[in-house]
């Protein structure tokens, strides 16, 4: 009896020694203390660095956003042309991105968009302000402002488009959703992210990064 | 009368013969079509070329057959891929905090590997037991357990690939070594080891057994239950062998990766003669099964054929397998 149940344990010891050595020998993680991590590694952070760029890089840009009325003109003519000339394409996805502003009249609103005109007699929708929940990669990848190769770490590039998102949600659309009603005049700068060369361009779908209704 | 039993003999030692190596004739003719339309595909690069992109589907197969052995059916494979591959780069990358030590475990290259391989065996555990103690069908189960792991992914990666895991991760899925890819040498071993388990072992014949027919294996006192679990242990720490893979390949987790890849490995089990019902097939024939997949995804590719055409063209020649499976099954 006691024989057999040596004989049982005997392997299982065998591999639990073995394990210890293995680990021993090459041990699966160190254990650091934190701070010191943190002091040699300091953290991206995603908050700080959209912080300056929303201020700095960004508002200095608005300026060199494209013409709405100039692009939608071009998308009617040759949207294959307009792409060329204003477009920004990023990533493998064949996404490609325009920053653009301009001024238009609200022709209707809804929960997550704001319809708008750029043609003062007209109430054919040339633009639509997304207003609800901001996901993508539109601003980030839509302004030619940061280009993921001046990061290190992807994620910390990912990041920087979700505190951009986030920023969008809580500073440009309560301001814009509190005060956009039918009529009102919208100056707006942003960025549309286009899926593919197959996508309706009428209306163009904006992502706001600044919104003055007037 | 003589003449015609002699006659249907050997009219069904002729069939037998084919059905044994219905998957090597079939690899056979497509090596020579091949051969005959691409004089880019019979050349040295190209054959490592196809023995590299088959070596994540032949970990995954592997453990398919187990399971399929058994008469079950693992459509969590992919997702737990996934999840092994993305827990492996995020802990080499990034580590675990325990805030609460102010203490920070930063894993070596062999903790990731060894991080993502356990997460494959936790999960393909949780898939046996669910199948074995609360008595849920695989098909329900590891549906379940895809669902899971595509979501826990997508937790663990916020949604981004996990990128630069350092050059001796990436030794993994892009080291040669004796001229052969490490990927290639990583399922040859997983195939040599899983070959010896089935033919040599106990637990090897209780899978067939279990497969075979259930309710005898049980009377004859095999612990099913048991060989179950085991079972689908092992191809979830299989998925995480594949996982560990195709992450170190691409030096990046893809919280994506693996989609679909569940099909391609159940296309290759079939294909390489593993009944669907269980009791019946083999490693080997997996081997070939992945073999015919490679090559027939390679030569589709290197003849200009259409993706879109050759999901077409796949799901017709498994359409085929099951078929002569089915047929096979059915006059012996």
């Amino acid at each position: 009896m006691n024989d057999s149940r040596w004989k049982s344990w005997l392997p299982r010891t065998g591999c639990l020694l073995g394990l210890v050595v293995v680990f021993w020998w090459a041990p699966p993680f160190h254990i650091v203390e934190l701070n010191g991590v943190q002091q040699a590694h300091p953290a991206f952070d995603a908050v700080a660095f959209v912080d300056k760029f929303w201020f700095g890089r960004l508002a200095q840009s608005l300026d060199r956003a494209t013409d709405a009325v100039v692009l939608e003109k071009a998308i009617r003519t040759d949207s294959k042309a307009a792409r060329e000339k204003y477009g920004r394409v990023a990533g493998l996805g064949g996404d490609y991105y325009f920053f653009v502003a301009g001024e238009g009249r609200v022709v209707s609103v809804n929960q997550h968009e704001i319809a708008l005109s750029l043609d003062a007699d007209s109430s054919s929708t040339d633009v639509i302000l997304e207003t609800g929940n901001i996901f993508g990669n539109a601003v980030r990848d839509g302004t030619r402002l940061l280009n993921v190769s001046d990061f290190a770490d992807s994620q910390d590039f990912n990041a920087i488009s979700s505190e951009i998102n986030r920023r969008i949600e809580e500073q440009v659309l309560p301001n814009l959703r509190a005060k956009a009603v039918v009529g009102a005049i919208v100056h707006f700068a942003g960025c549309a992210e286009v899926a593919d060369e197959g996508t309706d361009l009428h209306p163009l779908l904006v992502v706001p990064v600044s919104a003055v209704v007037r | 009368m003589m003449e015609r039993l002699m006659e249907t003999r050997r009219r069904i030692l002729l069939r037998n013969s084919l059905a044994r190596f219905q998957s090597l004739i079939a690899l056979g003719a497509m090596l020579v079509a091949m051969t005959l339309l691409s004089n880019k595909f019979m050349t040295a690069d190209n054959g490592r070329n196809i023995l590299r992109q088959i070596s994540v589907n032949l970990c995954l197969s592997v453990g398919m057959t187990l399971v399929v052995l058994t008469a079950g059916i693992d459509l969590s494979v992919g997702a737990i891929l996934a999840l092994s591959g993305a827990v492996a780069a995020g802990v080499l990358k990034n580590g675990i905090v325990l805030r609460h030590f102010h203490v920070m475990l930063q894993f070596t290259v062999f903790g990731a590997v060894l991080a993502g391989i356990l997460t494959g065996l936790a999960l393909g555990c949780f898939n046996g037991v669910t199948i074995t103690r609360f008595g849920l069908p695989p098909f329900v189960a590891t549906l379940g357990m895809f669902s899971i792991a595509r979501g826990l992914t997508m937790l663990w990666t916020g949604g981004f690939p996990i990128t630069d895991l350092g050059a001796s991760f990436d030794y993994i899925g892009t080291g040669i070594l004796f001229a052969i890819p490490m990927p290639v040498w990583i399922s040859a071993a997983v195939v040599v080891m899983f070959v010896g388990v089935m033919g040599e072992t106990k637990f090897g014949r209780y899978v067939y057994a279990v497969g075979g027919n259930e309710l005898a294996a049980m009377l004859s006192g095999v612990p099913i239950n048991r060989i179950k679990l085991w079972v689908y242990m092992w191809a979830g720490g299989l998925s995480g062998v594949a996982g560990l893979i195709i992450t170190a390949r691409l030096d990046s987790a893809q919280p994506n990766a693996g989609l679909g890849y569940e099909l391609d490995s159940i296309a290759a089990v079939v294909i390489g003669g593993t009944s669907l019902s269980g009791g019946r097939g083999s490693i080997i024939g997996t081997v070939l099964g992945c073999v015919i997949i490679g090559v027939l995804n390679n030569g589709l590719f290197l003849l200009n054929v259409s993706p879109f055409w050759q999901q077409v063209v796949k799901g017709f020649v498994i359409l085929i397998a099951v078929a002569i499976d089915r047929r096979n099954a059915r006059e012996t």
